[in-house]
């Protein structure tokens, strides 16, 4: 990963070098030389790595919220597009990373995370986490009742676990688990029915994904609608 | 018949307008028991206008004819092409084969509510009826002509590289997330497969100027206003070149 870096940032140096004069690029191969130095230090002390501007943040946020609406709600594109709002950090860079190390298959998120350094994943994240706008809403009215009872109670007789348990009674998320409340309907039922096509995809590299993964294979398409209603509604 | 499409005001401006000309004197008097006649035939079809149209409200347009679809399509294919395929007049005239339905009928309202301008536009779509709007946007939705091409292609190898994947290292996004990865579109997302060359280069130049203009009611052209800002002159180029290739 600090490989990965190290070609970032000489990545990064090369497209300001385009905008520098001559003499800038005496200075653009002191400072390349700095960053492997200190990315060598960073791994050495165990801390991410290079810092990023409150500009360069606010410009990629931008970027982000063109597909994930403005305030990070969710959008419908000609996919789903999740809400990240509210979302718990470490879930978000463990998506990033997922989509880069290609565990989690999406092309577009792929060529987003990887132009992401580690500074501008921790800004990111931590700023999406914060953010609280309303649900973006839409979902089918009538199955809300029964997906509350399978969110809370989970359904014993097909082994389904109360999702509550991991994903807080308010569906809320914590650390690896998601935030679910307020999450687009289309996106939940999308994700339950095509778990194991799009997560876990790297036998090399298991991840969390595979606790889902006999859930949502349990789940009939009824159930998994009625889930994504109840959560979608959830402030 | 004027009815169906007139808002209830601009009827009663033509209710007006007909009281007005048969309060006119006569001008000879032998011809004065034909003119009464007409003056009262005037009279009852403007009341019968009044009448057709509070029903068409209440019941939210009345069902526009085939035979009426028919001579609208016409109209609309004079200036869009005989196959909606969009057509270089003075100005690039869009494409509207194969368009969602949901940005269609967006459009059109965005024409009237001035949240888009376009002065022809805005007269084209003032005297549509909901039930014609509606059949409009399903006739244009179910062609699928081939393309008008005429776009550089040693552009559309850059442009395919942008739709499909943005350039994340410059915060431009992938226009396939929202549009879609064959360009197709998605409800009031347009699709962009087969536009021509020079409308979504004039479009994706002038997007803050022509969409999003009445600041009291914003509308979702806003999601593209980044977007476009963004792009430069090369770059747009490209991705107008590749999107009128595709079918």
């Amino acid at each position: 990963m600090d490989v990965r870096n190290v070609q970032t940032s000489s990545s990064k140096m090369h497209y300001r070098r385009k905008s520098l004069s001559a003499g800038g690029l005496t200075l653009a191969l002191h400072a390349a030389i700095a960053t492997v130095g200190l990315t060598t230090l960073a791994r050495a002390e165990d801390t991410s790595s290079g810092t990023v501007s409150e500009k360069e943040v606010q410009s990629k946020l931008a970027y982000c919220e063109v597909c994930h609406g403005v305030s990070a709600q969710g959008f419908h594109g000609y996919y789903p597009i999740p809400r990240l709002a509210g979302q718990p950090t470490e879930y978000l860079k463990n998506q990033l990373q997922a989509f880069v190390e290609r565990r989690r298959t999406s092309n577009i998120m792929f060529n987003v995370g990887h132009v992401l350094s580690p500074a501008m994943i921790a800004a990111l994240t931590t700023d999406f986490s914060e953010l609280n706008p309303k649900p973006l809403g839409g979902a089918p009215k009538e199955n809300i009742d029964e997906g509350k009872k399978i969110f809370e109670s989970g359904i014993a007789d097909a082994n389904v676990p109360p999702c509550a348990s991991c994903h807080g009674p308010e569906a809320k998320g914590n650390g690896p688990f998601p935030r679910l409340a307020g999450q687009v309907y289309d996106y939940v039922v999308n994700k339950l029915t095509n778990w194991e096509k799009e997560r876990g995809q790297n036998p090399a590299s298991p991840d969390t994904s595979a606790i889902m993964q006999p859930i949502a294979h349990s789940l009939t398409q009824p159930q998994i609608k009625a889930v994504a209603a109840y959560v979608s509604t959830l402030e | 018949m004027l009815a169906p499409w007139s808002e209830p005001v601009r009827s009663l401006k033509t209710f007006r307008t007909s009281r007005a000309m048969t309060e006119r004197p006569p001008a000879l008097p032998n011809r004065r028991a034909i003119k009464t006649t007409r003056r009262r035939s005037a009279l009852i079809v403007a009341i019968l206008t009044i009448g057709v149209v509070g029903a068409g409200r209440a019941q939210y347009g009345i069902a526009a004819s085939s035979q009426d679809v028919q001579a609208k399509l016409s109209y609309c294919k004079d200036c869009h092409g005989p196959s909606a395929q969009g057509y270089r007049g003075y100005v690039p005239i869009p494409r509207l084969a194969g368009q969602q339905p949901a940005y269609f009928e967006n459009q059109l309202k965005a024409f009237i509510a001035r949240r888009r301008t376009n002065n022809v536009m805005f007269n084209v779509a003032n005297s549509l009826s909901p039930s014609m709007v509606a059949a409009l946007a399903a006739n244009f939705h179910s062609l699928n002509p081939p393309p008008i091409g005429g776009a550089p292609q040693r552009f559309v190898a850059t442009g395919r590289n942008i739709f499909q994947n943005g350039m994340p290292d410059v915060n431009i996004a992938a226009c396939a997330a929202c549009h879609g990865p064959d360009a197709t579109g998605s409800e009031q997302i347009p699709r962009l497969a087969g536009q021509l060359y020079p409308y979504v280069i004039k479009e994706l130049t002038n997007w803050g100027k022509e969409r999003g203009q009445n600041p009291a009611r914003p509308d979702i052209s806003a999601v593209m206003s980044p977007v476009a800002h963004s792009l430069n002159k090369e770059q747009i180029e490209a991705v107008a070149a590749y999107v009128s290739t595709l079918r």
